[in-house]
């Protein structure tokens, strides 16, 4: 009797353990599934680019405290995770620094969300505040192994009168894949086609330098360049205030028409402003290296990655709402969001490009 | 009152089946069977299913890497591990590559020997390093300390295996890496420069010495806890025998301890390795990640397979033929067959070295 009564007690115990655990599997399924109907809340999911990552953040509050009836989460993966995540369906936006590809599955698109930009810095002592001048031919020759001191002729010319130090050069390139790597060995093999044979991409083959080094994130690139003297890197936009705050400088850059130019508000928009007529109706195009007196030479579209197709009617409306708010100057190209993160806005020539593409998302 | 209290006593825990052998009736033995039998092949059952599942979790891993890994073993072969470089194609191209039926990135070719030898040289120069280290540590907590402050350092040191590697590879990076690069690095260089690996240049202080150095501090708690738990297992008579012949303290750690113990402390040694060759976080924050050649001397920037997996992910992902992913997933193959390789005999070993002790003890 006492067995049995004992054995019973263990039988409603496990099973009730296994009622809740089931209960429990069933209420989330039911919660998500029961989602649109109820209040017609929309989850969107995005995830990607670390340099669009703060944007999000400043985005989500405000949009979401207008926007009710959307719930917006935002994760810093990486741009090739945020493309790969829109592929496969997990996610409704992937942020990148990068273009799609050419061989990208068809039915994505890329939609460009703000301007960025990115700033060669250095750290050699003295001269760090100074913005010395380079171009794409000398800096492809350091980062190739040809040119490995300071005081090198090739630098030396694009610096006259200024007396360049006895220094070994120490590259840094990004180990981690990154839409900065995209955009700097873009630079350099429109600039210097000759020197920059590696090809670029968000990972490359990097030639092995004697004395390179190699760092995770925007914030390592800081970090290392702090740490070596004599070292070079580059580095993207929004980590301007935290490098030049530990002393570190940034170049002035050669652009196509032969002037040094620093990254300013409007060398940025002169560089964008030569090259929206250009771009074309999917929007995948480099903003490097385009021609204007006094254009800075390495910019980029930020683009949201989305698939044409979503799940539901619903979450390709809400898709396309937060879009279209996002692009919009009194919405997230607002400059209270932009200058936050030293983006700048999207031209109106390329809002009404995005705008056609947001249009097609179903 | 007391008498029938203690009955009392009795007669419940016999109804509880909770009896020792010598109370309760026949009636108490049968239901002490009873109960056994139960729980015997309820336990049964479940190691049955855990065990059970061990091994198929292991077979499943084994099967979903070389699922994943085959159209890179197609794509690459044996230039795999025999090529030094990694070059995941040009993305932007619209051209691709086909090798052996397999489809890639237009040039991309994938050599991971740079890798295999960064994660063998920087987990050997651990183990050289940590052995004379967990061996005198584990020494001086069994034979040499009082047992109440040996246990509570025994309770330190097995604190300190835990802590996680993100700690260590945040130390490596903020201390470790300046000072090899500014005094330890020069001082190597200057005393034993004629030895080749030592000679300089030394560059920044990220690269093979440095992961070796962190790698150390991680595996020295794991072998020096191994090592203390085979050194407690010496017979206590051998010992007092050889002391009792005159030998001194440190002629019976040699003669007797050492000797008795030497194939469970190669386990130990063993299990430091497989820890070390699997270590990722620590590593890619201090090894410099170099890719495409091989190290030059031990300052040199290396590359881990494990460190490897997580640096290039994200822009393997945005790889539109799939084939960087593949190749990722042939890297984290070859670290599952090393890593297999290493430690199923240390494992052997330790069990050997225990069962050894037990028998002795007897």
């Amino acid at each position: 009797m006492q067995l049995s009564v004992r054995r019973a007690a263990v039988g409603i115990a496990l099973a009730s353990t296994l009622g809740l655990a089931l209960a429990g599997c069933g209420s989330t399924t039911a919660q998500t599934g029961s989602k649109p109907k109820a209040a017609t809340t929309v989850a969107l999911q995005e995830t990607g680019s670390s340099l669009l990552f703060p944007l999000f953040q400043l985005w989500i509050p405000s949009y979401t405290g207008s926007h009710k009836n959307v719930t917006l989460n935002a994760a810093s993966t990486g741009s090739g995770t945020g493309i790969s995540d829109a592929e496969n369906g997990t996610v409704q936006i992937g942020a990148s620094d990068a273009y799609l590809p050419p061989n990208a599955p068809s039915g994505m698109l890329n939609i460009p969300l703000a301007i960025s930009a990115q700033q060669i810095m250095y750290n050699v002592p003295g001269f760090n505040t100074k913005h010395l001048n380079l171009s794409g031919q000398v800096i492809a020759g350091i980062y190739t192994g040809k040119i490995t001191n300071w005081n090198d002729s090739a630098i030396a010319k694009l610096n006259p009168g200024v007396p360049l130090p006895n220094l070994k050069i120490v590259p840094i390139h990004r180990a981690d894949g990154s839409g900065d790597t995209f955009l700097f060995t873009q630079f350099l093999t429109k600039s210097s086609p000759s020197t920059w044979t590696p090809q670029f991409g968000t990972s490359i083959s990097w030639p092995s330098v004697q004395g390179s080094v190699s760092a995770t994130g925007n914030g390592g690139m800081v970090t290392a360049l702090a740490q070596n003297k004599g070292s070079i890197a580059y580095v993207g936009i929004s980590y301007l205030n935290q490098a030049t705050q530990q002393g570190i400088g940034y170049a002035a850059l050669e652009n196509k028409a032969g002037s040094f130019v620093l990254p300013t508000q409007t060398s940025i928009q002169a560089e964008a402003a030569g090259l929206v007529s250009q771009t074309p109706a999917n929007e995948s195009i480099s903003l490097i290296y385009g021609l204007g007196a006094n254009a800075y030479p390495i910019i980029n579209y930020e683009y949201a990655i989305v698939s044409k197709t979503q799940s539901s009617p619903q979450v390709a409306k809400a898709v396309r709402t937060f879009l279209d708010w996002a692009i919009s100057g009194s919405g997230g190209n607002a400059s209270s969001f932009l200058s936050q993160v030293h983006f700048q806005p999207l031209p109106s020539g390329t809002v009404t490009l995005s705008q056609k593409q947001i249009a097609e998302i179903q | 009152m007391i008498a029938t209290s203690g009955r009392g006593q009795i007669a419940e825990r016999v109804r509880k089946g909770a009896a020792g052998p010598k109370a309760g009736g026949a009636l108490g033995v049968l239901q002490r069977m009873g109960r056994v039998r139960v729980g015997d092949v309820l336990l049964k059952v479940l190691t049955g299913v855990v065990a059970g599942g061990a091994i198929l979790a292991m077979l499943a891993i084994l099967v979903f890497l070389l699922r994943d890994s085959w159209p890179s073993i197609v794509y690459n072969g044996w230039h795999f591990v025999t090529s030094q470089t990694w070059n995941i194609g040009s993305l932007y191209s619209t051209a691709v590559t086909h090798r052996n039926g397999a489809t890639a990135a237009a040039g991309a070719s994938f050599g991971i020997l740079p890798f295999i030898v960064g994660t063998v040289l920087s987990s050997l120069i651990a183990v050289v390093l940590a052995i004379p280290l967990a061996v005198a540590l584990a020494l001086l907590l069994v034979e040499y300390l009082p047992a109440k402050i040996g246990d509570s350092l025994s309770f330190m040191v097995e604190m300190l295996a835990g802590i996680p590697s993100v700690v260590l590879g945040l130390w490596g990076l903020a201390v470790l890496i300046p000072w090899i690069g500014q005094s330890f690095g020069p001082f190597l260089a200057h005393w034993l420069g004629w030895i080749p690996i030592f000679k300089g240049p030394i560059g920044s202080g990220q690269g093979l010495l440095a992961s070796g150095i962190v790698l150390t501090v991680m595996i020295v708690p794991i072998i020096a806890a191994s090592t203390r738990d085979v050194l407690r297992q010496t017979p206590r008579e051998t010992k007092d025998g050889a002391l009792a012949l005159g030998l001194t303290r440190w002629e019976v750690i040699r003669a007797v301890s050492l000797p008795w113990a030497s194939s469970g402390i190669f386990g130990a040694v063993v299990l430091g390795l497989g820890r070390a060759l699997g270590e990722t976080m620590a590593v890619l924050m201090v090894s410099g990640n170099a890719a495409n050649y091989l190290p030059h001397n031990i300052y040199s920037p290396v590359g881990t397979m494990a460190a490897t997996i997580v640096s290039f992910l994200d822009s393997a992902m945005s790889d539109p033929t799939h084939m960087a992913v593949h190749a990722l997933a042939e890297v984290a193959l070859v670290l599952f067959v090393i890593s297999v390789v290493v430690n199923v005999p240390a494992r052997l070993l330790l069990s050997a070295a225990a069962r050894k002790g037990g028998v002795q003890a007897q």
